[in-house]
């Protein structure tokens, strides 16, 4: 092809870039390790050493709050006219997932917050520094006969927004890559793989660091499992892609075979995201030996590759459109 | 009832010469480096049986068009008439419906920083009855744009005349700019 006269790079520029892979990330971080400090919270475990549940809920109703907060900065400050960002919230087109989106997070992020608070009502009292926002922390403590509730509440919602990015992209049929019904799954348990990373990484960094090794060998299975769920869905994805013909199927193969991203896709989601965390599960397992050390590297390594499928899917999808 | 307006490109007319890709750029003030429109050449075959295929680049003026359907501000939207059109003002640049057109007709004005695109020169001259500045400029007649609710019209009658291809139709986008495809030299 010749474009005869005139710059052709505006027909293959790269739209979204490293900022919106982020937002995804910390967008499915931040619902991943909600969901996932609820589920611990509803089905408790008693049998083993409880208080690294304790620990996991902590670090969820944390890392949710900060994640989104990130997330939305990062987004806000990457559109390119971020002062006007303000049309975003008075108005709304339901046909567009990007607006859904504003309507979940819109409901999402307070109820993060509350939750927090709700965590964290007995530090946060006892704190002279919290004195002043006593009005808030009262209110909070209003909410206390209502936790249950905000509690389902919170988990619907945490599931629309770990979904949503999904959709963000596969609402796009220009875009072969992004346009499988797999992708919002994908991402959901994706997401809810970081959220049990990152959970049991805060816990065992903040909120308790010294535990029995049963317990240990119990979070490095819980770490698996998801992988296990994950690698099958990302074989679907693709097979589906290749089932579909045509320009997606080529764009499918170019984006498995060339380039940069084809790397990353192999050694990064692949390799690091989901081969190393499983070769460490099935060592720690064999040799009877439970570090915290272990967790610890185990659960970098899962977030870190979850970090590198949102880049691959971004990337790879604006670049091989087939 | 709103138009029904067309703009069909005879790519048996065209000759390359990019003047309607230059009125396009004055007429609507473009910044360099982005392009409203653009003429490409694809060569085809091995020498001496050549093909030469012009392609026009461009909004296409999707009846359905999903530029519209994801823009979370109603930004872009479709008038009466059914052309797409952008609300600068509302436009956050969140570049969602760039994304989203299968055409790769659209980009960001980088004097506004918004998004924009060939709007068939609609403030300007359609709307003062005047031709767009690209099929008013064309040297070889090889754009002609008209309401299709008019039986006289140019786009009308080729239209019955003629057999036109609509690009990317398999998407469901409907759109309002056909192309008459090239008749002579090797097709492949
Ligand atoms: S060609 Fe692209 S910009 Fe134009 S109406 Fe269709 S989707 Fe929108
Ligand atoms: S870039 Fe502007 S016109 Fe396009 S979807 Fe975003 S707000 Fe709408």
């Amino acid at each position: 092809m010749s474009p005869m006269w005139g710059s052709v790079e505006q027909y293959s520029a790269i739209h979204w870039s490293w900022a919106i892979a982020i937002y995804l990330f910390l967008a499915g971080l931040s619902s991943g390790s909600i969901i996932v400090a609820l589920l611990v919270k509803w089905n408790r475990h008693e049998r083993s050493n409880s208080s690294i549940w304790d620990a996991m809920i902590k670090a969820g109703s944390v890392v949710a709050p900060v994640a989104i907060f990130l997330g939305l900065l990062i987004l806000v400050i990457d559109l390119g006219r971020p002062l006007s960002f303000y049309w975003l919230l008075i108005r709304y087109n339901i046909t567009s997932v990007m607006s859904l989106g504003v309507l979940f997070l819109l409901i999402y992020t307070p109820i993060v917050m509350v939750f927090m608070l709700l965590v964290f009502e007995r530090t946060v009292i006892k704190y002279p520094f919290f004195a002043p926002l006593e009005s808030l922390i009262n209110v909070v403590k209003s909410f206390h006969s209502y936790a249950k509730i905000i509690e389902y509440f919170l988990f619907g919602a945490a599931l629309c927004v770990g979904s949503y990015t999904g959709f963000l992209l596969s609402a796009l049929y220009a875009i072969p890559l992004w346009n499988s019904p797999l992708l919002p799954i994908l991402f959901l348990t994706s997401s809810l793989s970081s959220g049990v990373a990152v959970n049991i990484l805060i816990g065992l960094l903040f909120f308790k660091s010294t535990i029995n090794p049963e317990s240990i060998k119990y979070l490095l299975v819980l770490d698996t499992r998801v992988i296990l769920t994950e690698l099958p869905l990302l074989g679907l994805f693709f097979i589906g892609l290749f089932y579909a013909g045509g320009d997606v199927s080529h764009a499918a193969k170019m984006a498995l075979t060339e380039g940069f991203w084809a790397g990353i896709f192999w050694f990064g989601v692949i390799g690091v995201g989901l081969g190393l965390p499983l070769i460490t599960v099935i060592i720690a397992l064999r040799s009877h030996v439970y570090r915290v050390g272990y967790v610890v590297i185990n659960s970098m390594v899962v977030i870190l590759g979850v970090l590198m499928l949102r880049y691959y899917i971004i990337y790879a999808g604006q670049i091989y459109l087939g | 009832m709103g138009k029904q307006y067309r703009l069909i490109y005879d790519e048996n007319l065209c000759i390359g010469c990019q003047a309607c890709s230059v009125a396009c750029r004055v007429e609507n003030s473009v910044p360099d480096e982005v392009y409203r429109l653009q003429v490409h050449l694809h060569t085809k075959g091995e020498f001496p049986n050549l093909g030469m295929n012009f392609e026009r680049l461009s909004c296409v003026m999707c009846e359905n068009p999903p530029c519209v359907s994801v823009c979370p501000t109603n930004a872009s939207f479709q008038s009466k008439d059914g052309l797409v059109h952008i609300d600068e003002r509302a436009c956050i640049a969140c570049k969602y419906c760039i994304l989203a057109c299968p055409y790769h007709a659209r980009f960001i004005n980088p004097l506004k920083n918004v998004v924009e695109k060939c709007n068939f020169c609609y403030e300007t001259r359609v709307s003062k009855e005047l031709l767009p500045a690209c099929v008013s400029i064309c040297p070889t007649d090889a754009l002609s744009f008209g309401d299709m609710r008019h039986k006289h019209s140019l786009v009308h009658q080729k239209s019955h005349k003629e057999v036109l291809v609509f690009p990317k139709a398999h998407l469901g986008t409907k759109p309002k700019v056909a192309f008459i495809p090239n008749r002579k030299g090797m097709k492949s």
